[in-house]
């Protein structure tokens, strides 16, 4: 019996809902995201490899895999080999915490709500921080003048949105009475009860990602290849794949705390199938809105990024918290909503 | 397994543009190949800023003596398998530029080529045209004219070093 437990515990680690289903899962949201860069920009967009292009993230990956891999003299040998390898390992791991298939994937739990342990956001808010730093050790490991700006952009960016971004998480914890994430995903969604906070959440998470009008780490035309100059082959390729898991991490962070999570109507008794394509379609109308804003919006620069950090997006966090807690305390709860 | 390789680098080839001395003619037919008009990410290509991630490089210009070292260092920076394509006239034999005192005449005196691309400007058809079959060819390289060519570099570089001494 403990041998049954222990395989299905294996398969759902390595492949449903674990590393397998969350590496093919972030190719196709990083296809989505260069197919509708393409589109808005009036272009096609990958064509070629498989039909529509849907192979070309795997493409790109299977081919920066057997590349030749190039160490330049004066890198920091350590850190230059295993700060990729960290970073797309923790975010890996962050990602089993979340309840993709109506539960976390370290968990074998009947319902959504029993599938976390009080305190699990933070927890993975917390890796997805330990590995923003691994990336800016990468950066700064290459012994490239660039590499080295690039992850001096990113800590200064991540050490400031960071705050934001916890606050503004507490907002559905407050409304559950819980941090744990599957008692929030298992609520009603919350963007209909904070949507301030929704759009507060989105913004934090762009700056978050450096993807859209926030992406000063990775300026292309000033920055050459920002922190991944250097780098070459394998490592390369799983310093992209940590970028994808991050953007697919930080959708469905969005899809766990404020639409819902897995929640949807299932049939046939098939939960665990209804409840992934719940999510996978609520991370892909998140990812779509994520790159609208990179692609409609102009970059902003380093000071102005900033100055958004500190003056206007901390502020209108704690305005939202202080919100949040006010209808909590005196309408949602006196009245049973959300709860 | 190598098919699987095969295929990947075929649908997957970053390519990075560098100019050893061009007018511009063919840089810009170069950069038309991204707009919306020609779109060359349909066929998975990417300009990439750093010769680290590339594995096609556009060699533009006609080589003057100045340039002719950096081309040789950005094309060593560049992971293996690399491939070069000569990108318009001078690049392919210096054209007019040919003999002149400060101009080394075509990139393959400095770096082994693959693909020549002739105009003056090609066109960006021509230039993805020249780039495709390059791609058709990754599957069997041609290995033995690589080797030749390899040869032919060492005393056009030998000889660009000393004139950057006089």
């Amino acid at each position: 019996m403990i041998a049954m437990i222990d395989l299905l515990l294996i398969f759902r680690i390595l492949v449903f809902p674990g590393f397998t289903f969350i590496l093919f899962l972030a190719l196709f949201c990083e296809w989505i995201d260069r197919k509708l860069e393409a589109r808005i920009q009036n272009r096609v967009g990958p064509i070629v490899a498989g039909p529509g292009g849907i192979l070309q993230p795997l493409a790109d990956f299977i081919k920066l895999l057997t590349k030749e891999d190039i160490e330049p003299r004066d890198t920091k040998k350590l850190v230059f080999r295993f700060a990729p390898l960290a970073a797309f390992t923790i975010m890996i791991f962050a990602m089993c915490f979340l309840p993709i298939d109506g539960a976390s994937v370290l968990s074998s739990g009947t319902s959504i709500a029993e599938s976390g342990f009080n305190g699990d956001l933070i927890i993975i808010l917390a890796f997805a921080t330990i590995a923003n730093f691994l990336l800016f050790l990468a950066g700064w490991a290459s012994a490239n003048p660039y590499g080295t700006i690039s992850s001096a952009r990113v800590l200064t960016q991540f050490l400031g949105y960071d705050i934001p971004l916890y606050i503004i998480a507490l907002t559905p914890a407050f409304i559950a009475g819980s941090l744990s994430i599957g008692v929030i995903a298992a609520g009603v969604p919350y963007i209909l009860l904070a949507p301030w906070a929704f759009v507060l959440f989105i913004i934090t998470m762009q700056a978050e990602l450096e993807k859209g009008p926030f992406d000063v780490p990775h300026s292309e035309s000033e920055l050459v290849g920002g922190l991944e100059t250097e780098y070459t082959g394998a490592k390369l390729a799983f310093l992209h794949l940590t970028r994808d898991v991050q953007v697919v991490f930080g959708s469905a962070l969005v899809v766990t705390l404020f639409l819902g999570g897995p929640s949807g109507p299932v049939f046939f008794g098939l939960d665990w199938l209804f409840h992934t394509i719940w999510f996978v379609l609520k991370l892909i109308v998140v990812v779509a809105i994520s790159a609208y804003i990179t692609n409609v919006f102009a970059r902003l620069r380093i000071d102005q990024v900033l100055t958004g950090n500190w003056k206007i997006l901390l502020p209108a966090a704690l305005l939202s918290l202080m919100l949040t807690i006010t209808l909590v305390t005196w309408v949602y709860h006196p009245f049973g909503i959300g709860v | 397994m190598a098919d699987a390789k095969t295929w990947a680098r075929v649908k997957s080839p970053w390519v990075l543009h560098f100019n050893s001395g061009a007018c511009n003619g063919c840089d810009i037919e170069i950069v038309a190949l991204l707009t919306p008009k020609y779109d060359i990410e349909r066929f998975g290509i990417k300009l990439e800023p750093s010769p680290r991630h590339a594995d096609v490089l556009l060699a533009t210009g006609c080589v003057t003596h100045q340039c002719a070292e950096r081309l040789k260092r950005v094309y060593d920076q560049m992971p293996q398998p690399k491939f070069v394509v000569a990108i318009g006239a001078c690049a392919c034999s210096g054209s007019v530029f040919e003999g002149n005192y400060n101009v080394v005449g075509g990139v393959d005196k400095v770096i082994p080529v693959t693909a020549y691309i002739p105009g003056c400007p090609p066109r960006p058809e021509a230039i993805i045209d020249g780039v495709l079959k390059l791609l058709s060819t990754i599957s069997t390289p041609p290995k033995k004219e690589k080797q030749v060519q390899a040869h032919r570099a060492e005393p056009a570089l030998a000889e660009v070093k000393q004139n950057g001494k006089q």
